[in-house]
């Protein structure tokens, strides 16, 4: 800060201000929480920084030593002078003037030299203690390391990273095949995962980390549906068509950066609940920084150097001191448990080319594992016991061929394959001819293809597909093949679809009536086979509807008497009357209740009047009518009134009333 | 990348490529702490299982020697996870020692007092222990030592027993070897036995698994049992031990249904000794007549249940286990392990056979096309009863005819289990046969006859597929089999792979009928071959008859 303009500057906001835009991108990058949201201006900047939740964050990152000068400035009185901070702690400049510098650059300190400004926030989070301050320990612990050979390391960790990248894809086809629920809470159930585990081959533990780690790389997703399966996402298919460098790296990257601490999983809440791989609880703010800290710890070591789980813990200690100490300690354990697993570590060293993904540097990690990884080999030994045994990583569509014609046995550095009746018909199910296997298993072999397994595709190959099973609507019976063979050229019948499965058996797509029409027309006389069979002899070819029960006749059809002829009459009349008097103002019919007040008075007036009234109305179908009625009451909507169409008292809604006139 | 010639697989098998040039040295170095589980032609498959690290450790092996030959040999990297395994699994022996005790006779003394602690509270070992002694040891009856022995293993405790053996009632028994002399490997085997005190060997047959016997019993010089599976072998034990041991006739007793003789050296059948009256073991007592030196257990594969619980009382006598295959039926390998001991030494077949002390054989697979009219047939049959008619088709029996024809001249044996179709075989091919019903006589003269060269072809039942010995059997023709017992396949191939005079490769022809359970069965009979290395052919029956394949 020597370089500081003479005029101090007056607040944190003005401090950053003086500074260059390159800087404050800098300073942007180490505090990502002061961009969201975007600030609008410096100020809103510099009191964002300043806030505890922000600082808090900062702190937390801090290693002891920083966090030994922090102390050392909250003793001292505000405004702190670099040099009487010098006075207080013991440690030389070249060891004291980076780190000061380091808070000024985290916006943790402000000001020139002689007028050291700590933001707030610190002072208030950090207590000052009593007593001169605590021996400054200027370095991390440095763990002895264990040698190792790095070529013996990496290749422990390249297996792990090879099995690693099998057992995803393993998972995810698991998966695909079979996916698992997602529980009401979220997460993957804890039987579906044993289910999973079991299925692989595994450990919990580690079926947990894979599941982990391939959710944080976004290759499994829930899928749309309602309640939602664990499904491989889009993003798989391109992962699985990688190469195995890439896919691992993917992983591994994957993995260093998820803020989730997957060995959490199975581990037991308050009420003794295991908690669900893939749940939301699983979320521990410091596992992404723990874990990069403790990969960076073992990236201090040389090449090929492990150190004990006491030591790195002691380093990462020593980092993140204000990180909680069991939780802190517990992520350094599982780091290097899970880095094992994973193939980032080989016999407790960092392998060569996760020194690469720890930087940051993805190709060259990918280049790195490449360079390590065997030469895949094409082709197998395939032995009398109906095995074959890769003993070498197989060439991708080499193995998958001959994951298609056999089942796995045993993995590992080599794979063990065995055929057998099961897995070739699975082959000749997906398409493959004996002759194509035969053939593939020439190529992929160095040595001659063993007898039995010549044999036994034979021997499948020529059961496969014996029995043919199809659909057919209608089919033709014909004792002379000729007949049917008339049939088939003739191109009247090209419309049905004819398929001749026999010689004396044709298939039609069509129904059994159109057959035997499109037959009859064609000059044939075909007749109808049942079920069993026998013939059909149809009675009659006229259309009859279904039975149903006779009937009432409606009072309409009866014989009319006397009383209804007379009633009709008077109903004729009435509809006549409804004609001739329809009063030239009424409005026309169907335009609703435009004069329905009008109306209702009309009604309510005839009613007392005793006089007989023209309506219009709209009935429950919408279909308006005209009648002519004797109004006996109008009260609660309804008009209960003697139609004189239907000769009946009858009531009438009045809101469906659409006009009314009085007869005179 | 160092190019070793063995892969470990996560699943903890190790597969050996055999071509490699460091294939040899690899086998015996893994030898001690995985088994051999299949053995063909280009890459064999061997097991570390948790009893067979056990075996290595009892046997002097650290889990550093072992870690260190996986490291040595392997191609790749070895899965971390299983050398920490096996570090864990190796420490986990020997925490428990039986010892022998001045007052309390056998003590089971813990160097590690928690794991006393835990296995003290399982409800398997509280019934097997006496009074607490102290801290660390407690009393055991020495008629539990067995019991005991098998439980803390499957607690996954294993004791180092340490409490020795008898010696037993001595006896002088000298092998008698003017004519004749023990090969390297029956040596080694006998050797490798008295070492580790008891435990199995595991030799093909045809590789003069008695005389391992024989010789381990010169070794002990003391008396000593040995149980056979029937009477035919006893006799053949007996004529053996006569010929080439200083015992005389009235030093070994049989010890059978017909004849209850106890002597110096007993041969016991399996099934007098399971036999009950009443519900009681009528000739247990056999077990503690005499004061054994050692006991010999033929045929370890088909020992029965009881004689395991009869065993697990005999700990503190030598136990002496031969067997072709350690492949039981059942599955009870492991039973073997703990009750007899660990393999003390095997050899696959393939490699007595390149030292010449098996017959080469050429197994043959023919298989028959069923005629219409019994496709027919046996598809229309009951389920149970479809094997036994597509085993027995006339078809198949005219196949026999004419491989019986082929080889005319040499010792043939038809090897079936109907007995009406051997019945209706032998009367075609105008050969005695011996089934369940013959009388021992009978039987001894006929293979007597046989030996002799008298009787060209013999039709046997599966009677005949243990113990018996017909050494000049060049030929074998299998009919039918019990379904698909792979032990009596090994067997009945190991009927002809006695040495011949001649050099001659032996055939083992088996008749199978094409696309039926015959088939099938066949195919898992045959597996177990295929491990051992060998391979069948396959050859269509119409190309044989047709005199296309010699």
């Amino acid at each position: 800060m020597a370089a500081e303009p003479s005029t101090a500057p007056r607040s944190l906001a003005s401090a950053l201000r003086a500074r260059d835009d390159q800087w404050l991108a800098v300073l942007l990058r180490r505090r990502p929480d002061l961009l969201t949201p975007v600030p609008l201006d410096i100020g809103q900047l510099a009191a964002r920084a300043a806030t505890r939740h922000s600082v808090v964050r900062v702190l937390d990152r801090l290693d002891r030593l920083h966090l030994q000068v922090v102390d050392a400035l909250v003793e001292l009185p505000e405004p702190v002078t670099y040099d009487a901070l010098r006075g207080l702690l013991a440690i030389p400049a070249e060891v004291l003037r980076p780190v000061v510098d380091r808070l000024g650059d985290l916006a943790l300190l402000w000001g020139p030299d002689e007028e050291l400004h700590l933001v707030r926030a610190v002072r208030e989070l950090v207590r000052p203690r009593s007593g001169s301050p605590s021996i400054v320990e200027l370095q991390p612990p440095a763990p002895a390391p264990r040698r190792r050979e790095l070529a013996s390391a990496d290749r422990t960790a390249t297996m792990a990273a090879t099995e690693t990248v099998r057992r995803v894809e393993a998972l995810l086809e698991h998966w695909a095949a079979e996916p698992p629920p997602r529980l009401r809470e979220g997460g993957v159930g804890v039987r579906d995962l044993r289910r999973t585990a079991r299925a692989l081959d595994l450990d919990e533990t580690t079926t947990a980390l894979l599941v982990e780690i391939v959710h944080a790389a976004g290759l499994v997703a829930l899928s749309a549906t309602f309640d939602g399966d664990w499904l491989p996402t889009p993003a798989y298919d391109a992962w699985r068509r990688e190469p195995v460098a890439q896919r691992w790296t993917v992983l591994g990257e994957a993995w260093l950066s998820t803020s989730r601490a997957p060995a959490l999983v199975g581990e037991r809440d308050d009420r003794g609940r295991p908690a669900p791989a893939l749940a939301p609880g699983l979320d521990l703010p410091p596992a992404a920084d723990i874990r990069r800290v403790t990969l960076e710890a073992l990236a201090t070591l040389p090449a090929g150097g492990a150190a004990e789980l006491a030591e790195v813990t002691a380093v990462v200690g020593w980092h993140r001191p204000r990180r909680g100490g069991a939780r802190r300690d517990a992520l350094v354990r599982w780091t290097l448990r899970e880095a094992e697993a994973l193939g980032v570590t080989g016999q407790g060293a960092l392998a060569s080319y996760a020194r690469a993904l720890v930087r940051g540097e993805l190709a060259g990690c990918r280049a790195a594992l490449d360079r390590l990884l065997p030469v895949p080999l094409d082709h197998v030994l395939l032995q009398a016991d109906l095995t074959a045994v890769a003993p070498g990583p197989l060439r991708a569509e080499l193995a998958r061929e001959l994951q298609l014609l056999a089942d796995v046995e045993s993995t590992g550095g080599a794979t063990v394959y065995r055929f057998g009746a099961d897995s070739l018909r699975r082959a000749f199910d997906a398409g493959r001819g004996a002759g194509e296997v035969h053939a593939f298993l020439r190529g992929a072999s160095r040595t001659p293809v063993p007898q039995p397994l010549s044999y036994l595709v034979d021997d499948v190959a020529r059961r496969h597909g014996r029995l043919r099973i199809g659909s057919a609507a209608a089919f033709v019976r014909c004792d002379d093949e000729s007949v049917l063979a008339e049939i088939l050229s003739d191109r009247r019948s090209r419309g049905l679809l004819l398929h001749r499965l026999a010689p004396t058996v044709l298939a039609a797509q069509v129904a059994p009536e159109t057959l035997i029409e499109r037959l009859r027309s064609m000059g044939f006389a075909p007749v109808v086979e049942a079920a069993d069979g026998s013939v059909v002899v149809p009675r009659t070819a006229q259309r009859r509807a279904p039975a149903r029960p006779q009937p009432q006749p409606s009072p309409g059809q009866r014989l009319a008497s006397d009383d209804t002829v007379a009633a009709a009459v008077r109903a004729v009349r009435a509809g006549d009357r409804t004609a001739r008097h329809r009063p030239a103002d009424a409005p026309p019919l169907g335009l609703a209740r435009s004069a329905s007040m009008q109306a209702l008075a009309t009604l309510q007036a005839a009613a007392l009047s005793g006089e007989s009234v023209w309506i219009g109305y709209v009935d429950r179908h919408g279909s308006t009518s005209e009648r002519v009625v004797d109004p006996i009451r109008v009260d609660g909507g309804w008009l209960t009134a003697y139609d004189h169409r239907s000769g009946e008292v009858r009531t009438f809604a009045v809101h469906r009333v659409s006009a009314a006139a009085v007869l005179s | 990348m160092t190019e070793g010639p063995l892969i470990v697989q996560s699943d903890r098998t190790l597969l050996l490529e055999v071509d490699h040039e460091l294939a040899e040295d690899c086998r015996r170095a893994v030898a001690p702490f995985a088994e051999l589980e299949r053995a063909p032609e280009h890459i064999h498959t061997y097991r570390v299982t948790p009893l067979a690290l056990w075996n290595a450790r009892a046997a002097g092996h650290d889990a550093e020697q072992v870690v260190d030959t996986l490291l040595r040999y392997s191609r790749y990297a070895v899965p971390h996870g299983l050398l920490v395994d096996i570090a864990e699994t190796m420490a986990r022996y020997g925490r428990l020692r039986l010892d022998k005790h001045p007052v309390h006779g056998l003590v089971l003394h813990a160097l590690d007092r928690p794991v006393l602690e835990e296995v003290l509270r399982s409800k398997r070992v509280a019934p097997l222990v006496g009074a607490r002694l102290d801290d660390d040891s407690v009393a055991v009856h020495p008629s539990e030592r067995g019991h005991l022995k098998q439980v803390l293993i499957r607690l996954g405790w294993p004791a180092e027993d340490l409490a020795g053996y008898v010696d037993g009632e001595a006896h002088p028994i000298e092998l008698r070897t003017q004519d004749w002399s023990l090969r390297p490997y029956q040596r080694e085997a006998a050797d490798s036995f008295w070492h580790g005190g008891s435990g199995v060997v595991v030799l093909p047959c045809g590789a003069g698994k008695t005389l391992v016997g024989a010789a381990a019993m010169a070794t002990a010089q003391a008396t000593t049992l040995i149980l056979v599976t029937n009477t035919v072998a006893a006799r053949q034990w007996k004529h053996e031990l006569l010929r080439r041991t200083s015992l005389t006739e009235d030093e070994i007793g049989e010890y059978s249904g017909q004849r209850k003789e106890v002597r110096p050296v007993t041969i016991a059948t399996y099934q007098v000794l399971t036999t009950r009256r009443k519900g009681v073991y009528a000739h247990l007592e056999l077990l503690d007549a005499r004061d054994w030196g050692l006991v010999v257990y033929d045929e370890v594969h088909l020992l029965p249940a009881p004689i395991f619980r009869m065993t697990a009382d005999l700990q503190a006598r030598r136990r002496l286990g031969l067997t072709a295959t350690l492949v039981r039926e059942d599955g009870r390998e492991d039973d073997v392990f703990t009750l007899i001991g660990p393999k003390r030494y095997d050899a696959p077949w393939r490699e007595i056979e390149t030292q010449g002390w098996i017959a080469p054989a050429d197994c043959v697979e023919v298989r028959v096309t069923l005629t219409e009219h019994e496709r027919l047939l046996y598809a229309t049959a009951e389920p149970d009863e479809r094997y036994r008619l597509c085993s027995t088709t006339e078809t198949k029996t005219r196949v026999v005819e004419s491989l019986v024809a082929r080889h005319a001249g040499e010792p043939t044996l038809v090897i079936g289990q109907y007995l009406d179709q051997l019945d209706d075989l032998a009367a075609r091919l105008d050969a005695p046969v011996v089934k369940g019903g013959t009388t021992i006589r009978e039987r001894e003269r006929l293979y007597a006859a046989f030996r002799a060269g008298e009787i060209g072809c013999l039709v046997v039942s599966k009677v005949a597929n243990f113990s018996i010995d017909l050494p000049e059997a060049s030929v074998a023709v299998q009919v039918s089999g019990t379904f698909g017992s792979r032990q009596e396949e090994a067997q009945r191939l190991g009927r002809v792979l006695r040495p011949k005079a001649d050099g001659r490769t032996a055939r083992f022809y088996a008749v199978v009928a094409r696309d039926t359970l015959d088939a099938e069965y066949a195919q898992h009979r045959q597996r177990f071959l295929a491990e051992q290395g060998y391979a069948y052919r396959i050859v269509d029956a119409d190309d044989l008859l047709a005199g296309d394949e010699a």
